[in-house]
């Protein structure tokens, strides 16, 4: 009977060892621990912090929030629970955040600057942007114009396409979502060119992509996640980015201002955190603080990198992030009103 | 009769939503429009609905509602469901759930006391630990944190 | 890599103990989540992603992949013994399947659907070895036109599961089509219906619908008779398929397969769709389709066969292409990302240990599944017998909490007990409501590709007879109606 207990004991003892090594990491993260703690009120949280999603599961956002999650989790040792409520494309979610989450600091928002359109266009004065507080940056991403490989159109440049579309106006077909920057962008170079495409409703990027990749749709725009797959099998190409520089991971691809010779294509999705107006300040000082410290451990980093998205220098300085998101955001209502959308 | 209302009703129903979907627009300048869908639909139905309402005396169904103890029975179940949907929110699932199961094994179908409260108690509590344990799935607690 | 030899890597990948652990674990967790009315596939695996972040690619995946086809094991349970669908691809099993349970026949229902869906489950995954990439460029041209077709052949399906009147199934059905546009109209993000309320703009849960309709419907027109004390009439005969069952079954099971896994592939298909066409096809092909509704076994042994397959089936775009067609398999691609894999085309080539690790997991999956499932069919059976007074409360406990887990919304109690009222009432009536139900999920995709397919026309409506795929679809929907008349003209055929 002795020796399987010795087995045992040494088991223990190794298992003991190894947890303890580590726990214990490296000095820097100790500190930052020791910092989270420090910040971190007295009765809160006492139970698993909801982190809500306004998209479906397994998409773009969904994955920054999971991944954003699971470091989080790791440095403050809170319980995050990562909940998707999706309908109306985001607007089901952004209402319920902005309306009927409690502001006990256990309901975080994980949206992205989207949610200005709904709060702007379609709220209809049940809430406003100004509802939801900002508490940290995560990422930004550029939409970007993609072209087939195959078919009549393979191989264009988007000053190409843009000319084939003024000259023979509602026939190349443009993958577009409604109510929301696709539309945005079309309507800009149509106005500007004189072009004219044929739009086909999706529900994301990422269906008007999957058309694309098929043969139904001839230009489709999106973020790099979504069509990196299909772009490195060589099934469809990017060919143009809305961003004010190139991006590095698409060195050969020219932003859609220097192609067109504008400086007016700036369309990029930003996803941030919030939580709802009227959480207790040392809630929101604590969560800010752990998605913070989250946010600078380089493992969440490269994560996000491998994902192709970029950091906006103007957002990543957490003092000056609210002020910065808020001008962008009246930049979009500026956007509306000059486009007539806005009354 | 029964029927003859609820044919009306389709038939009333059917002429709103067409009405509420010819407002949405029919046809836009991509095509069918927000409106054009539902409002077959509604047309549909009101048409189904006008037939059924031309339907001779004979081949009408005459349902059999429940009378008494049975319209007791049913009675006693919505009520539980309704319970349990307005009071989730304030008592929390376990407290609610319990409360309902008590209602629905003693008044509704008349088992023990002693039995329906051990029962209720054990389901509540199995299915509380099963979703919320074992699932991972949060059930909404009371003010008494559970 | 070669079918062969990938899926020898793939089996050397899989049969370690921590990937067939975690295997078994997904196909018991599937099976649990099948059997439990209202929670499904899809809110296991989100609630469930998390601890793959602690496995190996392959683990997570595996496991996610087995919750995934072993929910299609489980939720035939209940709507066989009870008449309450463990999930919306389990409705029509309910039709005959509950009948035969209360012909004392559950033994051969629950026997019958576990070996339907591990024929096709395995038939699934077999087609997947071997075509994968092949089937993958072929389904990734299925665009608006087609889907349309495809939906519309399946409104032309849900004709034939009318049993009373045909204009009270019309009826249902434009009930149904109404009550999807109920939200935002996703090709413009316009409101309709909505009357300003947040709930409503979300649209109305699919799964309140579900377990109101065929749940709690159930349950108000049983407690309402108080002479009957137990589910079932007679007592169970035997817990075994006969040889008779076998005989009627096996061409169904083939058939269903085969449908399944065309609607898996497809986006807008998927199990639930693959559920209810295979019971129409395989009530349309019977010499006597009158039995159908009264205990037919072919109703129990298509479907269950189709929904499976259409798991492999939807698998198939995931893994070749990187493109999901379901919210699960989107979920299943999430894990993928999470785990820093990027899937796409070149997925198979890249990564052959993971995409060969998880077909090969598939038939390892099945196997478990079934033999899981077959030993339970007697435990299940049990379940007939305790008293319906205290088994009532119980199930509807479970199912509000599985509506509620949908959306963590109670407005869905307040629709799934609305649906349950308005069922037991149409009900009483002689209206049929399954039509409504397939309406409702077909509706949504319909309205979508058809104007989708319009704007992306030049010539309007031409579209649809210019592409190859949709014209064959349309035609054969118009082929079905027509033979659907001339049954009903013919002065010898069934009444309807």
């Amino acid at each position: 009977m002795k020796k399987p207990m010795i087995v045992f004991a040494l088991l223990a003892a190794f298992l003991a060892a190894f947890l303890f090594a580590l726990s214990a990491g490296p000095a820097g993260a100790q500190e930052a621990r020791a910092k989270l703690a420090r910040v971190k009120p007295k009765d809160f949280p006492t139970a698993p912090i909801e982190y809500t999603v306004v998209y479906p599961p397994g998409g773009g956002m969904d994955v920054t929030a999971r991944l954003l999650a699971k470091h989080v989790e790791k440095w403050s040792g809170d319980r995050i629970i990562v909940n998707n409520r999706t309908g109306g494309a985001g607007m089901v979610g952004h209402a319920y955040l902005a309306t009927q989450a409690k502001p006990d600091g256990y309901t975080v928002g994980v949206i992205a600057n989207l949610m200005w359109g709904d709060a702007m266009l379609r709220a209809q004065n049940r809430w406003a942007y100004t509802d939801l507080e900002p508490i940290g940056y995560l990422n930004s991403d550029a939409l970007t114009w993609v072209g087939p490989t195959e078919g009549p159109y393979k191989g264009m440049s988007i000053r190409e396409i843009v000319a084939l579309a003024k000259e023979k106006p509602a026939t190349m077909r443009a993958a577009t979502v409604p109510g929301s920057m696709w539309d945005y962008v079309l309507d800009q170079v149509e106005a500007s060119a004189g072009a004219k495409f044929l739009r086909v409703p999706f529900q994301g990027g990422g269906a008007g992509i999957n058309a694309l990749a098929g043969g139904n749709v001839d230009i489709a725009q999106g973020f790099y996640s979504e069509f990196r797959g299909l772009a490195d099998a060589g099934k469809v190409a990017p060919i143009a980015v809305a961003s004010s520089e190139r991006m590095s991971f698409l060195k050969d691809t020219p932003t859609m201002n220097e192609a067109l010779g504008s400086n007016e294509y700036l369309w990029n999705v930003i996803r941030f955190v919030v939580v709802p107006k009227g959480t207790p300040a040392d809630r929101k000082a604590y969560l800010r603080a752990t998605i913070e410290t989250a946010m600078k451990d380089p493992e969440l980093v490269a994560e996000y990198v491998k994902a192709g998205v970029y950091f906006d220098p103007k957002l990543t300085d957490p003092a000056r992030m609210e002020a910065n998101l808020n001008e962008y955001a009246e930049r979009e209502r500026e956007f509306y009103r000059k486009t007539g959308r806005l009354k | 009769m029964f029927e003859r209302v609820l044919n009306l009703c389709w038939v009333l129903l059917g002429a709103t939503a067409a009405a509420y979907a010819w407002t949405l627009g029919l046809v836009g300048p991509a095509g069918p429009d927000s409106g054009l869908f539902p409002f077959i639909s509604a047309l549909m139905i009101m048409g189904a609905g006008l037939v059924l309402l031309l339907q001779p005396r004979h081949a009408l169904v005459a349902p059999d509602l429940p009378r008494g103890a049975a319209l007791g029975r049913i009675l006693g179940v919505c009520a539980g469901l309704a319970f349990m949907a307005i009071s989730i929110p304030f008592l929390g699932f376990a407290v609610s759930g319990f409360i309902t199961m008590i209602i629905l094994l003693h008044a509704v179908e008349k088992s023990g006391w002693v039995f329906s409260v051990s029962l209720a108690l054990v389901s509540v509590a199995a299915v509380v630990w099963l979703f919320g344990r074992v699932l991972g799935m949060p059930l909404p607690r009371g003010p008494w944190g559970w | 890599m070669e079918p062969l030899a990938g899926l020898l890597t793939g089996f050397g990948v899989i049969l370690t103990v921590e990937n067939l652990y975690l295997c078994f674990l997904g196909s018991l967790i599937g099976t649990l989540v099948g059997v439990l009315p209202g929670v499904g596939p899809l809110a296991a695996l989100a609630l469930l992603l998390p601890v793959t972040f602690t496995l190996s690619p392959v683990g997570g995946m595996v496991m996610l992949a087995s919750i995934f086809y072993g929910a299609m094991y489980g939720g035939s349970t209940t709507s066989i013994l009870l008449n309450i669908p463990g999930e919306a691809a389990s409705v029509v099993t309910c039709i005959d399947g509950h009948q035969m349970a209360k012909q004392g026949r559950a033994g051969a229902a629950l026997g019958i659907a576990a070996i339907g869906s591990f024929v096709a489950g395995t038939l699934g995954v077999i087609v997947m070895t071997f075509f994968a990439p092949a089937i993958a460029a072929v389904a990734i041209r299925f665009g608006p036109p087609e889907n349309f077709a495809l939906m519309v052949l399946g409104v032309v399906c849900t004709l034939f599961m009318i049993t009373h009147s045909p204009v009270k199934g019309a009826l249902m059905i434009a009930l149904g089509f109404l009550t999807a546009t109920i939200g935002i109209d996703v090709v413009n993000g316009r409101e309709r219906f909505t009357f300003g309320s947040v709930d409503l703009s979300a649209g109305i849960e699919l799964l309140a619908v579900v377990i109101g309709l065929f749940g709690v419907t159930e349950i108000l027109s049983n407690v309402e008779a108080v002479v009957r004390s137990t589910v079932v009439d007679e007592r169970i005969r035997g817990l075994w398929p006969t040889l008779a069952d076998w005989r009627a079954s096996w061409v169904p099971m083939l058939r269903g397969s085969g449908l399944g896994f065309f609607l898996g592939l497809v986006p807008g298909g998927g199990p639930v769709t693959a559920s209810f066409m295979s019971y129409a096809v395989e009530k349309r092909v019977s010499a006597h389709p009158e039995r159908f509704g009264k205990g037919a076994i072919e109703g129990v042994a298509g479907p269950e066969s189709a929904n499976n397959a259409a798991v492999a089936g939807s698998i198939i775009p995931v893994l070749s292409l990187g493109i999901p067609g379901n919210p699960v398999t989107a979920l299943l691609l999430g894990a993928l990302v999470i785990q820093g894999i990027q899937p796409g085309p070149l997925f198979i080539t890249q990564r052959p240990d993971l995409f060969w690790g998880i077909v090969a997991s598939m038939y390892v999956g099945n196997v478990f599944l079934l033999l899981l499932n077959l030993p339970l069919v007697g435990l299940w059976a049990q379940l007939l017998r305790i008293p319906y007074r205290v088994l009532f409360p119980l199930v509807l406990l479970l199912s509000v909490v599985g509506t509620y887990s949908a959306n963590k919304n109670v407005f869905d109690l307040w629709v799934m007990l609305g649906f349950g009222l308005a069922g037991y009432v149409l009900q009483k009536l002689k209206y049929d409501l399954a039509p409504f139900i397939i309406a409702f999920v077909l509706a949504p995709l319909l309205e979508q590709s058809l104007r989708q397919s319009l704007a992306m026309s030049p010539d309007g409506a031409m579209i649809f007879m210019q592409r190859p795929a949709t014209a064959l679809m349309l035609f054969s929907s118009a082929g079905l109606i027509a033979l659907m008349f001339r049954r009903r003209s013919n002065p010898r055929g069934e009444s309807s």
